[in-house]
């Protein structure tokens, strides 16, 4: 595995909710279901940071959606997973599944 | 739904330090939710929530676009712009010390002035010159000044505020000067950018 492939905590986080969401997802979305999901308050701008950082490495990809006037005009990006996404995803859980096999009552002793 | 408008200065912050990539589609999902909470709440919490999220986004942002793009191009750009401000203050405070206020302790009470005054003709350049590169010039700034701090350039004593004032208003002067004088452009032009 390349050391580029493990995924970051909040870049985990946010493809795992882009999945949840299924199809195409707007930043606003994304904040909801982690905040709905996970108790995490986090800020729109750590979202989009993530999302933009996720588009580069090919692990999604977005497109414009129509402008609104709730939106002050401004049209909706929609993300999507791709499957290098969806390859990263694995990757990450199959490296937290391998680290986490049989510490359960090793943990619990603790 | 009928669309109430957001508190203006934190529009104006986040216009000016996001990026082009994402900011009208970031500012766009800031304005739907504080819509949405206008009309389950006040007005002043809705605001007080826009204000929150302007704060807390705006170090991420500024941190990941240190991170990512071309940073090499926004370093030199930055750091061509610290060079004329340190040629400008060094300018300047030789002009303050020779012909208005030779005294050190006048210096001392004008050289704050004259540093703020540099850093937010460096910060509108720099702006003007390559938005992005603005939080790189306020790293200069930050880093240069407490090197000057550090090797104790003031002689006269001075209290900690001062040196802390140096350190924080400094910095802040660069990244928030652009945005005021952003904002303080005529309407029409903003409308035209906004569309």
């Amino acid at each position: 595995m390349k050391r580029g492939e493990l995924l970051g905590s909040l870049e985990y986080i946010v493809l795992l909710a882009l999945v949840r969401l299924g199809g195409s997802a707007y930043g606003l979305l994304v904040l909801r279901e982690i905040a709905a999901r996970t108790g995490r308050n986090l800020s729109i701008g750590a979202v989009y940071g993530t999302l933009e950082r996720l588009e580069e490495k090919g692990y999604i990809s977005s497109s414009t959606g129509e402008p609104t006037p709730e939106r002050g005009g401004r049209a909706k990006r929609l993300f999507q997973l791709e499957a290098a996404g969806q390859r990263a995803l694995q990757i990450s859980d199959q490296t937290i599944r391998s680290l986490t096999a049989g510490l359960k009552s090793r943990r619990e002793s603790l | 739904m009928k669309s109430s408008s957001p508190p203006r200065v934190p529009c104006w912050l986040l216009e000016f330090v996001l990026p082009v990539s994402y900011r009208r589609e970031m500012l766009g999902d800031l304005i739907e939710e504080y819509n949405l909470r206008t009309h389950s709440s006040s007005a002043l919490k809705s605001s007080l929530w826009f204000w929150g999220q302007t704060c807390r986004s705006v170090p991420s942002i500024l941190w990941s676009l240190l991170r990512n793009g071309d940073w090499f191009t926004r370093l030199m750009t930055a750091f061509g712009v610290f060079l004329a401000m340190v040629i400008l203050r060094c300018s300047a405070g030789a002009a303050v010390s020779k012909l208005i206020a030779p005294g050190e302790i006048t210096q001392v009470v004008l050289a704050p002035i004259v540093s703020l005054v540099t850093t937010a003709i460096g910060g509108c350049v720099v702006a003007r010159i390559r938005r992005e590169a603005t939080v790189f010039l306020a790293l200069l700034v930050l880093v240069s000044v407490a090197v000057l701090i550090a090797i104790k350039i003031c002689t006269t004593p001075v209290p900690w505020w001062y040196e802390f004032g140096f350190l924080t208003l400094g910095p802040t002067s660069v990244l928030v000067t652009p945005a005021v004088v952003w904002s303080l452009r005529p309407p029409t032009k903003r409308v035209v950018e906004y569309k």
